[in-house]
Protein backbone atom coordinates (compact mmCIF):
# COMPACT_ATOMS: atom_id res chain seq x y z
CA UNK A 1 0.00 0.00 0.00
CA UNK A 2 1.75 3.04 -1.23
CA UNK A 3 3.05 5.41 1.41
CA UNK A 4 1.62 2.88 4.48
CA UNK A 5 2.93 -0.11 3.65
CA UNK A 6 3.13 -3.99 2.86
CA UNK A 7 -0.57 -5.63 3.43
CA UNK A 8 -0.46 -9.39 3.31
CA UNK A 9 -3.92 -11.79 2.61
CA UNK A 10 -3.53 -14.83 4.09
CA UNK A 11 -6.04 -17.98 4.04
CA UNK A 12 -4.22 -20.83 6.22
CA UNK A 13 -4.93 -24.66 7.59
CA UNK A 14 -3.60 -25.05 10.76
CA UNK A 15 -2.72 -29.20 12.48
CA UNK A 16 -1.51 -30.07 15.80
CA UNK A 17 1.95 -29.53 16.13
CA UNK A 18 2.56 -32.69 17.39
CA UNK A 19 0.32 -35.25 15.71
CA UNK A 20 -0.16 -33.41 12.29
CA UNK A 21 -4.02 -33.75 12.36
CA UNK A 22 -6.09 -31.22 11.28
CA UNK A 23 -7.32 -28.64 13.52
CA UNK A 24 -8.88 -25.66 11.43
CA UNK A 25 -8.59 -22.97 9.24
CA UNK A 26 -7.73 -19.43 9.45
CA UNK A 27 -8.51 -16.03 7.64
CA UNK A 28 -6.39 -12.86 8.17
CA UNK A 29 -4.62 -9.88 7.02
CA UNK A 30 -1.06 -8.56 8.78
CA UNK A 31 0.27 -4.59 7.92
CA UNK A 32 3.44 -4.24 8.01
CA UNK A 33 3.92 -0.52 8.39
CA UNK A 34 6.20 1.02 6.21
CA UNK A 35 7.94 2.65 9.97
CA UNK A 36 9.58 -0.32 11.89
CA UNK A 37 6.75 -1.21 14.74
CA UNK A 38 4.99 -4.25 15.44
CA UNK A 39 2.62 -5.14 13.00
CA UNK A 40 -1.16 -5.19 12.71
CA UNK A 41 -2.93 -8.35 12.83
CA UNK A 42 -6.25 -9.35 12.60
CA UNK A 43 -7.10 -13.10 12.68
CA UNK A 44 -10.32 -15.41 12.62
CA UNK A 45 -9.89 -19.26 12.63
CA UNK A 46 -12.38 -22.12 12.99
CA UNK A 47 -11.26 -24.51 15.21
CA UNK A 48 -12.02 -28.53 14.50
CA UNK A 49 -10.89 -29.23 17.93
CA UNK A 50 -13.73 -29.58 20.59
CA UNK A 51 -13.53 -27.14 23.50
CA UNK A 52 -13.88 -29.81 26.09
CA UNK A 53 -11.39 -32.21 25.07
CA UNK A 54 -8.58 -29.68 24.80
CA UNK A 55 -9.67 -28.54 28.69
CA UNK A 56 -9.65 -32.32 29.27
CA UNK A 57 -6.32 -32.85 27.63
CA UNK A 58 -4.74 -29.61 29.43
CA UNK A 59 -6.08 -30.97 32.86
CA UNK A 60 -4.49 -34.37 32.17
CA UNK A 61 -1.07 -32.73 31.45
CA UNK A 62 -1.65 -30.22 34.37
CA UNK A 63 -1.78 -33.43 36.75
CA UNK A 64 0.65 -35.34 35.69
CA UNK A 65 3.22 -32.22 36.47
CA UNK A 66 1.58 -31.27 40.00
CA UNK A 67 1.66 -35.16 41.10
CA UNK A 68 6.24 -35.89 40.23
CA UNK A 69 7.25 -36.20 43.55
CA UNK A 70 10.15 -33.83 42.53
CA UNK A 71 10.98 -30.90 40.50
CA UNK A 72 10.97 -31.73 36.59
CA UNK A 73 14.43 -30.84 34.78
CA UNK A 74 15.37 -31.81 31.43
CA UNK A 75 18.28 -31.19 29.00
CA UNK A 76 18.31 -31.69 24.96
CA UNK A 77 14.60 -32.18 24.21
CA UNK A 78 14.44 -33.64 21.49
CA UNK A 79 17.85 -35.49 21.99
CA UNK A 80 20.29 -35.51 19.16
CA UNK A 81 18.41 -38.38 17.41
CA UNK A 82 15.18 -36.68 17.77
CA UNK A 83 13.88 -39.11 20.91
CA UNK A 84 11.94 -37.18 22.90
CA UNK A 85 11.38 -39.01 26.79
CA UNK A 86 7.77 -39.54 27.27
CA UNK A 87 7.47 -38.30 30.90
CA UNK A 88 9.30 -34.93 29.04
CA UNK A 89 6.66 -34.45 26.31
CA UNK A 90 4.23 -32.48 28.36
CA UNK A 91 7.33 -30.09 29.28
CA UNK A 92 8.34 -30.00 25.84
CA UNK A 93 4.62 -28.87 24.60
CA UNK A 94 4.91 -25.89 27.08
CA UNK A 95 7.91 -24.94 25.63
CA UNK A 96 6.95 -24.90 22.29
CA UNK A 97 3.93 -22.90 23.31
CA UNK A 98 5.82 -20.30 25.55
CA UNK A 99 8.90 -19.98 22.32
CA UNK A 100 5.89 -19.49 20.22
CA UNK A 101 5.50 -16.37 21.90
CA UNK A 102 8.84 -15.17 21.69
CA UNK A 103 8.89 -16.00 17.89
CA UNK A 104 5.54 -13.58 17.56
CA UNK A 105 7.92 -10.62 19.61
CA UNK A 106 11.03 -11.26 17.46
CA UNK A 107 9.35 -12.12 13.95
CA UNK A 108 9.24 -9.59 11.41
CA UNK A 109 8.49 -9.08 7.57
CA UNK A 110 12.16 -10.77 7.02
CA UNK A 111 12.47 -12.66 10.07
CA UNK A 112 11.03 -16.27 10.91
CA UNK A 113 11.65 -18.65 13.66
CA UNK A 114 11.05 -22.07 14.36
CA UNK A 115 11.86 -24.13 17.76
CA UNK A 116 15.45 -26.25 16.84
CA UNK A 117 15.78 -27.77 20.70
CA UNK A 118 14.87 -27.44 24.29
CA UNK A 119 18.24 -26.88 25.93
CA UNK A 120 17.58 -27.23 29.75
CA UNK A 121 14.34 -27.04 31.53
CA UNK A 122 14.03 -26.46 35.66
CA UNK A 123 10.94 -26.59 36.97
CA UNK A 124 10.01 -24.04 40.04
CA UNK A 125 7.89 -24.94 43.12
CA UNK A 126 5.01 -22.22 43.84
CA UNK A 127 3.02 -22.00 46.56
CA UNK A 128 -0.37 -21.11 44.26
CA UNK A 129 -1.59 -23.69 41.58
CA UNK A 130 0.36 -22.47 38.43
CA UNK A 131 3.25 -24.19 36.94
CA UNK A 132 6.62 -22.94 36.50
CA UNK A 133 9.57 -23.77 34.10
CA UNK A 134 12.67 -21.74 33.51
CA UNK A 135 13.98 -23.04 30.08
CA UNK A 136 16.72 -22.44 27.49
CA UNK A 137 15.70 -22.59 23.95
CA UNK A 138 17.23 -22.49 21.07
CA UNK A 139 15.53 -21.31 18.26
CA UNK A 140 16.27 -21.82 14.45
CA UNK A 141 16.16 -18.34 12.56
CA UNK A 142 15.54 -17.96 8.90
CA UNK A 143 17.13 -17.10 6.27
CA UNK A 144 19.72 -16.07 8.42
CA UNK A 145 20.47 -19.69 9.60
CA UNK A 146 21.59 -18.54 12.91
CA UNK A 147 20.76 -20.25 15.86
CA UNK A 148 19.52 -17.91 18.92
CA UNK A 149 19.80 -19.23 22.36
CA UNK A 150 16.57 -17.43 24.50
CA UNK A 151 16.10 -17.95 28.68
CA UNK A 152 12.32 -18.25 28.64
CA UNK A 153 10.43 -18.55 32.26
CA UNK A 154 6.95 -19.79 31.99
CA UNK A 155 3.85 -20.32 33.96
CA UNK A 156 0.56 -21.96 33.22
CA UNK A 157 -2.75 -23.18 34.52
CA UNK A 158 -5.33 -24.68 32.15
CA UNK A 159 -7.94 -22.17 31.61
CA UNK A 160 -5.53 -19.04 32.24
CA UNK A 161 -3.26 -17.21 29.42
CA UNK A 162 0.16 -18.69 29.08
CA UNK A 163 2.72 -16.03 31.32
CA UNK A 164 5.89 -15.82 29.39
CA UNK A 165 8.79 -13.88 30.12
CA UNK A 166 12.48 -14.07 27.92
CA UNK A 167 15.65 -12.86 27.55
CA UNK A 168 17.59 -13.90 23.80
CA UNK A 169 21.12 -13.95 23.98
CA UNK A 170 22.70 -12.41 19.94
CA UNK A 171 22.88 -15.46 17.59
CA UNK A 172 25.08 -18.31 19.58
CA UNK A 173 28.24 -18.41 17.26
CA UNK A 174 29.02 -14.96 17.35
CA UNK A 175 29.43 -15.85 21.71
CA UNK A 176 32.40 -18.16 19.94
CA UNK A 177 34.22 -15.17 19.22
CA UNK A 178 34.90 -14.29 22.96
CA UNK A 179 32.40 -11.67 23.65
CA UNK A 180 32.06 -12.72 27.08
CA UNK A 181 27.94 -12.96 26.63
CA UNK A 182 27.17 -16.00 29.55
CA UNK A 183 23.47 -14.90 29.04
CA UNK A 184 21.97 -17.74 27.22
CA UNK A 185 23.29 -20.36 29.30
CA UNK A 186 21.22 -22.05 31.64
CA UNK A 187 22.36 -20.87 34.90
CA UNK A 188 19.59 -19.91 37.24
CA UNK A 189 17.52 -17.47 37.26
CA UNK A 190 19.17 -15.73 40.23
CA UNK A 191 17.70 -12.21 39.70
CA UNK A 192 14.40 -13.22 38.85
CA UNK A 193 13.04 -15.36 41.52
CA UNK A 194 9.48 -15.13 42.99
CA UNK A 195 7.07 -13.10 41.56
CA UNK A 196 8.58 -12.40 38.63
CA UNK A 197 4.76 -14.04 37.01
CA UNK B 1 40.27 -34.72 -2.02
CA UNK B 2 37.06 -36.58 -1.60
CA UNK B 3 35.72 -40.38 -1.75
CA UNK B 4 32.28 -40.73 -3.27
CA UNK B 5 30.87 -44.28 -4.52
CA UNK B 6 30.14 -44.94 -8.13
CA UNK B 7 27.39 -46.83 -9.30
CA UNK B 8 27.95 -48.50 -12.35
CA UNK B 9 26.67 -51.76 -14.68
CA UNK B 10 29.39 -52.71 -16.80
CA UNK B 11 28.80 -51.57 -20.45
CA UNK B 12 31.05 -50.62 -23.53
CA UNK B 13 28.75 -47.18 -23.92
CA UNK B 14 29.33 -44.36 -22.16
CA UNK B 15 26.42 -43.54 -19.94
CA UNK B 16 25.16 -40.08 -18.24
CA UNK B 17 25.76 -39.46 -14.94
CA UNK B 18 23.24 -38.80 -12.35
CA UNK B 19 25.48 -36.82 -9.37
CA UNK B 20 23.81 -37.26 -5.43
CA UNK B 21 25.54 -35.22 -2.64
CA UNK B 22 24.57 -35.01 0.95
CA UNK B 23 25.75 -33.69 3.81
CA UNK B 24 26.61 -29.80 2.86
CA UNK B 25 25.44 -28.84 6.20
CA UNK B 26 26.32 -30.44 9.25
CA UNK B 27 23.25 -30.73 11.40
CA UNK B 28 20.96 -31.99 8.55
CA UNK B 29 21.48 -35.53 10.11
CA UNK B 30 19.13 -37.26 7.73
CA UNK B 31 20.63 -35.72 4.32
CA UNK B 32 23.80 -38.14 5.04
CA UNK B 33 21.60 -40.93 5.78
CA UNK B 34 19.13 -40.86 2.67
CA UNK B 35 22.59 -40.79 0.70
CA UNK B 36 23.84 -43.97 3.03
CA UNK B 37 20.21 -45.46 2.61
CA UNK B 38 20.15 -44.52 -1.31
CA UNK B 39 23.48 -46.36 -2.10
CA UNK B 40 22.44 -49.90 0.04
CA UNK B 41 19.02 -49.54 -1.54
CA UNK B 42 20.45 -49.92 -5.12
CA UNK B 43 23.09 -52.20 -4.29
CA UNK B 44 20.74 -54.60 -2.65
CA UNK B 45 17.40 -54.79 -5.21
CA UNK B 46 19.34 -53.87 -8.86
CA UNK B 47 19.26 -57.39 -9.71
CA UNK B 48 15.48 -57.84 -8.68
CA UNK B 49 14.20 -54.43 -9.19
CA UNK B 50 13.40 -54.27 -12.88
CA UNK B 51 13.15 -50.03 -12.12
CA UNK B 52 16.61 -50.22 -10.89
CA UNK B 53 18.47 -52.20 -13.53
CA UNK B 54 16.69 -50.75 -16.02
CA UNK B 55 17.83 -47.22 -14.56
CA UNK B 56 21.62 -48.22 -14.00
CA UNK B 57 21.54 -50.03 -17.68
CA UNK B 58 20.97 -46.52 -19.23
CA UNK B 59 23.00 -44.05 -16.32
CA UNK B 60 25.78 -44.12 -13.63
CA UNK B 61 25.13 -42.97 -10.35
CA UNK B 62 27.26 -40.62 -8.37
CA UNK B 63 26.93 -40.09 -5.03
CA UNK B 64 28.73 -38.07 -1.94
CA UNK B 65 27.47 -39.44 1.52
CA UNK B 66 28.80 -36.51 3.62
CA UNK B 67 30.43 -33.34 1.68
CA UNK B 68 30.64 -31.45 4.96
CA UNK B 69 32.66 -34.02 6.42
CA UNK B 70 34.41 -32.09 9.50
CA UNK B 71 31.60 -30.12 10.00
CA UNK B 72 29.57 -33.17 10.49
CA UNK B 73 31.73 -34.83 12.87
CA UNK B 74 31.40 -31.74 14.74
CA UNK B 75 27.93 -31.90 14.91
CA UNK B 76 28.39 -35.27 16.36
CA UNK B 77 30.96 -34.69 19.21
CA UNK B 78 30.38 -30.74 20.09
CA UNK B 79 27.69 -29.01 18.47
CA UNK B 80 24.49 -30.81 17.09
CA UNK B 81 23.32 -27.47 15.10
CA UNK B 82 26.36 -26.53 13.69
CA UNK B 83 26.35 -26.34 9.72
CA UNK B 84 29.04 -24.96 8.12
CA UNK B 85 32.65 -26.45 7.33
CA UNK B 86 35.56 -25.87 10.03
CA UNK B 87 38.13 -24.00 8.33
CA UNK B 88 39.83 -21.90 10.55
CA UNK B 89 39.16 -18.08 9.94
CA UNK B 90 40.88 -14.75 11.60
CA UNK B 91 43.88 -16.55 13.37
CA UNK B 92 41.48 -19.19 14.58
CA UNK B 93 39.15 -17.49 16.26
CA UNK B 94 36.32 -18.47 14.35
CA UNK B 95 34.91 -21.17 12.03
CA UNK B 96 33.60 -22.49 8.98
CA UNK B 97 31.92 -21.31 5.83
CA UNK B 98 28.61 -22.32 4.96
CA UNK B 99 29.33 -24.55 2.06
CA UNK B 100 26.18 -23.59 0.22
CA UNK B 101 27.02 -20.27 0.01
CA UNK B 102 30.55 -21.09 -1.34
CA UNK B 103 29.98 -22.07 -4.93
CA UNK B 104 30.35 -19.50 -7.93
CA UNK B 105 27.42 -18.97 -8.71
CA UNK B 106 26.64 -14.77 -8.29
CA UNK B 107 28.53 -15.45 -4.92
CA UNK B 108 28.21 -12.74 -2.22
CA UNK B 109 25.24 -11.06 -3.44
CA UNK B 110 22.29 -11.80 -1.53
CA UNK B 111 21.40 -14.02 1.22
CA UNK B 112 24.87 -14.33 2.97
CA UNK B 113 27.06 -12.67 5.75
CA UNK B 114 30.48 -11.46 5.19
CA UNK B 115 31.56 -12.11 8.38
CA UNK B 116 32.71 -15.69 10.00
CA UNK B 117 30.84 -15.94 12.52
CA UNK B 118 27.51 -15.57 10.79
CA UNK B 119 26.01 -19.39 9.91
CA UNK B 120 26.13 -18.08 6.18
CA UNK B 121 29.15 -16.90 5.87
CA UNK B 122 30.01 -17.44 2.62
CA UNK B 123 34.30 -17.88 2.85
CA UNK B 124 36.75 -15.90 1.36
CA UNK B 125 35.72 -15.82 -2.19
CA UNK B 126 33.78 -18.67 -4.52
CA UNK B 127 35.19 -21.41 -3.82
CA UNK B 128 37.74 -20.52 -1.22
CA UNK B 129 36.94 -23.80 0.78
CA UNK B 130 38.56 -27.24 -0.20
CA UNK B 131 35.38 -29.07 0.29
CA UNK B 132 33.82 -26.33 -2.50
CA UNK B 133 36.58 -26.37 -4.71
CA UNK B 134 37.11 -30.23 -4.74
CA UNK B 135 33.58 -31.30 -5.78
CA UNK B 136 33.36 -27.95 -8.47
CA UNK B 137 36.60 -29.46 -9.89
CA UNK B 138 35.54 -32.72 -10.17
CA UNK B 139 31.97 -31.61 -11.45
CA UNK B 140 33.36 -29.07 -14.04
CA UNK B 141 35.42 -32.14 -15.51
CA UNK B 142 32.62 -34.14 -15.94
CA UNK B 143 29.99 -32.03 -16.49
CA UNK B 144 29.01 -32.42 -20.56
CA UNK B 145 28.04 -36.09 -19.09
CA UNK B 146 25.84 -35.28 -15.74
CA UNK B 147 22.15 -35.04 -16.68
CA UNK B 148 21.06 -34.09 -13.45
CA UNK B 149 22.24 -32.44 -10.18
CA UNK B 150 21.03 -33.38 -6.44
CA UNK B 151 21.74 -31.80 -3.28
CA UNK B 152 20.35 -33.29 -0.35
CA UNK B 153 18.92 -31.30 2.75
CA UNK B 154 16.70 -30.60 5.20
CA UNK B 155 14.10 -29.65 6.35
CA UNK B 156 11.14 -28.24 4.69
CA UNK B 157 9.97 -30.81 2.33
CA UNK B 158 10.60 -29.03 -0.40
CA UNK B 159 12.10 -29.87 -4.10
CA UNK B 160 13.97 -26.52 -4.87
CA UNK B 161 14.52 -25.41 -8.73
CA UNK B 162 17.15 -23.26 -9.91
CA UNK B 163 17.60 -19.84 -8.57
CA UNK B 164 18.21 -18.76 -5.47
CA UNK B 165 19.87 -15.28 -6.07
CA UNK B 166 16.86 -14.64 -8.74
CA UNK B 167 13.51 -14.62 -9.70
CA UNK B 168 14.48 -14.89 -13.42
CA UNK B 169 13.29 -18.28 -14.12
CA UNK B 170 15.96 -20.37 -15.94
CA UNK B 171 15.83 -21.01 -19.38
CA UNK B 172 14.47 -24.77 -18.89
CA UNK B 173 11.72 -23.91 -16.47
CA UNK B 174 9.20 -25.77 -17.62
CA UNK B 175 10.63 -28.94 -17.67
CA UNK B 176 12.63 -28.75 -14.44
CA UNK B 177 9.30 -27.99 -13.13
CA UNK B 178 7.70 -30.67 -14.57
CA UNK B 179 10.10 -33.41 -13.52
CA UNK B 180 10.27 -31.93 -10.20
CA UNK B 181 6.25 -31.87 -9.74
CA UNK B 182 6.44 -35.57 -10.62
CA UNK B 183 8.92 -36.44 -8.29
CA UNK B 184 6.92 -34.94 -5.67
CA UNK B 185 4.18 -36.48 -6.38
CA UNK B 186 5.41 -40.27 -6.17
CA UNK B 187 7.29 -39.39 -2.75
CA UNK B 188 3.79 -38.28 -1.56
CA UNK B 189 2.05 -41.38 -3.26
CA UNK B 190 4.06 -43.51 -0.36
CA UNK B 191 3.76 -42.31 2.96
CA UNK B 192 1.44 -39.00 1.79
CA UNK B 193 4.55 -36.50 3.13
CA UNK B 194 3.95 -33.48 1.16
CA UNK B 195 5.84 -31.63 -0.27
CA UNK B 196 6.50 -28.29 -2.77
CA UNK B 197 7.95 -27.64 -5.71
CA UNK B 198 8.83 -23.79 -6.96
CA UNK B 199 12.55 -21.76 -7.41
CA UNK B 200 14.08 -21.15 -4.18
CA UNK B 201 14.11 -17.60 -4.28
CA UNK B 202 10.41 -17.62 -5.01
CA UNK B 203 9.35 -20.46 -2.44
CA UNK B 204 12.06 -20.12 0.32
CA UNK B 205 14.72 -17.05 0.49
CA UNK B 206 16.91 -15.34 -1.75
CA UNK B 207 20.72 -17.01 -1.34
CA UNK B 208 23.56 -16.63 -3.85
CA UNK B 209 26.71 -19.09 -4.07
CA UNK B 210 24.71 -22.05 -3.79
CA UNK B 211 25.67 -25.90 -5.79
CA UNK B 212 22.04 -26.09 -7.12
CA UNK B 213 22.63 -22.67 -8.82
CA UNK B 214 26.46 -23.58 -9.55
CA UNK B 215 25.57 -26.39 -11.56
CA UNK B 216 22.89 -25.47 -13.86
CA UNK B 217 25.14 -22.27 -14.82
CA UNK B 218 27.54 -24.65 -15.75
CA UNK B 219 25.23 -26.42 -18.18
CA UNK B 220 23.86 -29.35 -16.08
CA UNK B 221 19.77 -29.23 -17.18
CA UNK B 222 18.28 -30.62 -14.18
CA UNK B 223 19.61 -29.35 -10.84
CA UNK B 224 17.85 -29.56 -7.71
CA UNK B 225 17.73 -28.98 -3.48
CA UNK B 226 15.55 -31.62 -1.44
CA UNK B 227 14.72 -30.42 1.52
CA UNK B 228 13.64 -33.59 3.20
CA UNK B 229 11.44 -33.90 6.44
CA UNK B 230 9.93 -32.53 8.33
CA UNK B 231 8.38 -29.00 8.69
CA UNK B 232 9.82 -27.26 12.04
CA UNK B 233 8.29 -29.77 14.31
CA UNK B 234 11.62 -31.64 14.92
CA UNK B 235 13.41 -29.57 12.46
CA UNK B 236 17.17 -30.90 12.43
CA UNK B 237 16.49 -33.31 14.91
CA UNK B 238 14.32 -35.52 12.98
CA UNK B 239 13.70 -38.99 15.39
CA UNK B 240 15.33 -42.29 14.21
CA UNK B 241 11.68 -43.70 13.41
CA UNK B 242 11.29 -41.43 10.93
CA UNK B 243 14.89 -42.45 8.56
CA UNK B 244 13.64 -45.06 7.28
CA UNK B 245 10.02 -43.88 5.84
CA UNK B 246 12.02 -40.62 4.91
CA UNK B 247 14.29 -42.41 2.82
CA UNK B 248 11.52 -44.60 1.29
CA UNK B 249 9.63 -41.96 0.07
CA UNK B 250 12.36 -40.01 -1.36
CA UNK B 251 13.66 -43.47 -3.27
Amino acid sequence: IPESGHKYYLQFSTEDYRTGEDAGNCLATVLYPKKQSPPVVSIKCSHTKDQKEIQEEDNRIYQGIRHQSKPITGNNIPDSYGNIEPALEPVWALAVAGSSSIMWEKSTETLGYFLAQVKSVRQWIRKDDFTEFDYTVLLHEIPTQEILSCHMRLAWLPGHPLKVKHFCASPSHAVEEGSGAESGSAAGPAAEKGALL
Amino acid sequence: TFTFSQISQPSNKPKKIIWVDCGIHAREWISPAFCQWFVKEILQNYKTDPKISRFLQNLDLYVLPVLNIDGYIYSWEKDRLWRKSRSPYENGTCHGADLNRNFNSSWGSVGVSFNCSSDVFCGSGPESEPETRAVAQFIRSKKSDILCYLTIHSYGQLILTPYGSTTKPPSNNEELMQVAKEAAAALTGKYGTSYKVGSTALILYSNSGSSRDWAHTIGIPLSYTFELRDTGTHGFVLPANQIQPTCEETM
